[in-house]
């Protein structure tokens, strides 16, 4: 089996091996010099005094655009995973082949246990390496951002194995049913974007109960987000007015114009009645509980689907 | 060859999909030894039937028993004792033929590599080529040596000659028919094609829409049916046992029979049928399935 293995998916998996390899070497490099403006480590940079600073304005300068460039490649472990999983029983209901793999003397559900162990392990080593080294590359921008924006998020940790786990599953039983790769490995991508949109967006927001945070809204100075820090995940800001209640829009624009029409400072208006200045948060620390409830849907749901895969097989369906 | 000298025993097996039932009510009892062929036209549910018999597919309803033991037991010694051939015999196309063998070594409890190597050399069929870079006749060999490596006692091939040219074809039959004369092994194949049966086959099952509608021994089935030719008539010959089908010219009636003797009326000759004949006879026949 091991042999039939490695002849029928080393196309895949060398190709694979060989894209993460070369990206690998490529961040490696660029990131060591990244690296070197934080003579100290970033760890250290925490308070942002002046040096700190200016090195994270280099950073920006001359690793900004690698870092927007990046923010996409959050769909390569989809494309690692829809990539090994399209193929498994697709090209052989494509081709025929079923008929031959499953009447030689290795009984069907060994075939596709061996087969799925084999496809799922590539595809955790894969983007496993793939994301270590990512998630190594952006330590200084996650000193700086924090780990929750989207380029971030969904980028390290163990997110990226369960979507990769989670597109391998889509494909492997897309293709089970549709019995064609390129539909299958298509319905995987599709299924992957459909997903994240709701879990990112609506989902993600509410794995913990958000902190809020209220102060009054300073007198002087730039109007910074009150409380949450800048490695915080703020969902929602904005003003409250003494007794708490939060202020629309509407009425913060009247309060606006108000203070233009007396001609007084904005902050310092806001100030005197009272106004408060509110956050809703999740502090950055909950970042690996957060990884691990996602990462936990997705694999749940990979594992729901390859169990759909595994009954139509033992039931003799395909 | 088994306990019960049966290589297939189906009973009461039906395979539904969802498109319907593509095959019903199908009781089968194919003695070990020799070779079966599967009749019946496109869409017959031959295919059905010999994936149920391979165990690649599970019947809705009855059961399928190969070689004595219930075949979606799925155990590596039971698969290992039945070869399959699949229509349009596939292979992994960009595997060359020596990864073909290894494929056939890795996954089977026995395999005679060194007889899959001969038969190759015989036919000129070079090992390191792509099987995707064969002609379609060197594929069904290679997947027929491939099959009998394994050493079967059951060899089950689907529409094996189907897609091959006339000389192909001939040289597939002549390596399936060396290997049935070298002895042990029973073959099962099917074919929509009746013509040269007679020559090639010991016992023949019929199927027509889904149901089993002959099943016997070829010879004796010669012996049971014959042609009664005589003058026209519409009225019922109650002597003529049972009429499997009757012709009317314009001045002949022709009646296929089965188990009768020749009408007293006079004028009337019986004559031996040839298998293509019956084979036909009983592919036209509406409906209802008759097993004897």
């Amino acid at each position: 089996m091991t042999w039939l293995l490695w002849r029928q998916h080393r196309a895949e998996v060398g190709v694979l091996g060989l894209l993460v390899g070369l990206f690998g070497v490529a961040l490696l490099v660029l990131g060591t010099q990244a690296h070197d403006l934080f003579p100290g480590g970033t760890a250290r940079c925490a308070g942002l005094d002046d040096a700190c600073a200016a090195s994270f304005r280099r950073l920006d300068e001359e690793y900004g655009y690698l870092e927007n460039l990046l923010a996409a490649f959050y769909l390569v472990p989809v494309v690692i995973g829809a990539f090994l999983g399209a193929p498994l029983l697709a090209r052989e209901l494509e081709e025929g082949t079923w008929q031959l793999a499953w009447t030689q003397a290795v009984p069907r559900m060994r075939w596709l246990a061996a087969k799925l162990a084999a496809l799922a392990g590539v595809t955790v080593v894969l983007t496993g390496a793939f994301t270590a080294v990512l998630t190594w590359f952006r330590q200084p921008f996650d000193a700086w951002e924090g780990r929750f924006q989207y380029d971030a998020f969904d980028l390290e940790g163990f997110v990226p194995v369960a979507y990769a786990l989670f597109a391998f599953a889509v494909a492997t039983t897309a293709g089970a049913l549709l019995r064609r790769s390129l539909p299958a490995f298509g319905v995987a991508f599709g299924a992957f974007l459909a997903a994240r949109m709701p879990v990112a967006l609506l989902a993600r927001p509410a794995y913990a109960t958000p902190l809020t945070t209220t102060e009054p809204v300073p007198t002087a100075g730039a109007t910074a987000p009150a409380g949450a820090g800048s490695a915080d995940w703020t969902i929602e800001h904005g003003y409250a007015d003494a007794t708490g209640r939060r202020l629309s829009s509407a009425e913060y624009a009247d309060l606006e114009a108000a203070a233009n029409e007396a001609g007084t400072n904005v902050n310092q208006f806001l100030h005197a009645r009272g106004i408060q200045q509110f956050a809703v948060y999740h502090p950055a620390d909950r970042f690996w509980t957060f990884q691990l409830i996602e990462a936990t849907l997705f694999a749940a749901a990979a594992a729901a689907l390859l169990g759909v895969v595994v009954w139509r097989v033992r039931r003799r369906l395909i | 060859m088994t306990a019960t000298g049966f290589a297939l025993r189906t009973d009461g097996v039906g395979k539904r999909y969802r498109k319907g039932w593509a095959l019903r009510d199908c009781t089968l009892a194919l003695p070990a030894g020799g070779v079966i062929a599967l009749v019946g036209p496109n869409g017959a549910g031959k295919t059905t039937l010999l994936r149920l018999a391979v165990g690649l597919l599970a019947p809705s309803a009855g059961s399928v028993e190969v070689l004595g033991s219930d075949v979606t037991a799925s155990t590596p010694r039971t698969l290992s004792r039945v070869g399959f051939l699949a229509q349009d015999h596939p292979l992994y196309k960009r595997f060359t033929v020596g990864d073909m063998l290894r494929f056939g070594r890795a996954c089977n409890l026995r395999f005679d590599q060194g007889l899959a190597e001969r038969r190759l050399a015989t036919l000129g069929i070079p090992l390191d080529r792509r099987a995707g870079a064969l002609s379609g006749g060197q594929q069904a060999q290679v997947a027929l040596a491939l099959a009998l490596a394994k050493r079967p006692d059951l060899l089950v091939l689907d529409e094996p000659v189907a897609s091959l040219d006339p000389l192909a074809r001939r040289e597939f039959l002549q390596v399936l028919m060396g290997a049935v004369a070298e002895g042990g092994v029973t073959v099962l194949f099917s074919s929509h094609d009746v013509h040269e049966l007679e020559r090639v086959c010991d016992h023949l099952v019929v199927l027509d829409r889904g149901r089993v509608t002959l099943t016997g021994d070829i010879d004796a089935l010669l012996a049971e049916h014959r042609l009664l030719v005589g003058p026209r008539t519409a009225a019922d010959l109650d002597r003529a046992g049972t009429v499997v089908e009757a012709v009317h010219s314009d001045r002949h009636t022709t009646l296929l029979v089965r188990d009768g003797g020749l009408p007293a009326a006079p004028g009337w000759r019986a004559q031996p049928v040839a298998l293509e004949d019956l084979v036909l006879a009983y592919l036209r026949r509406p409906g209802a399935a008759v097993t004897p």
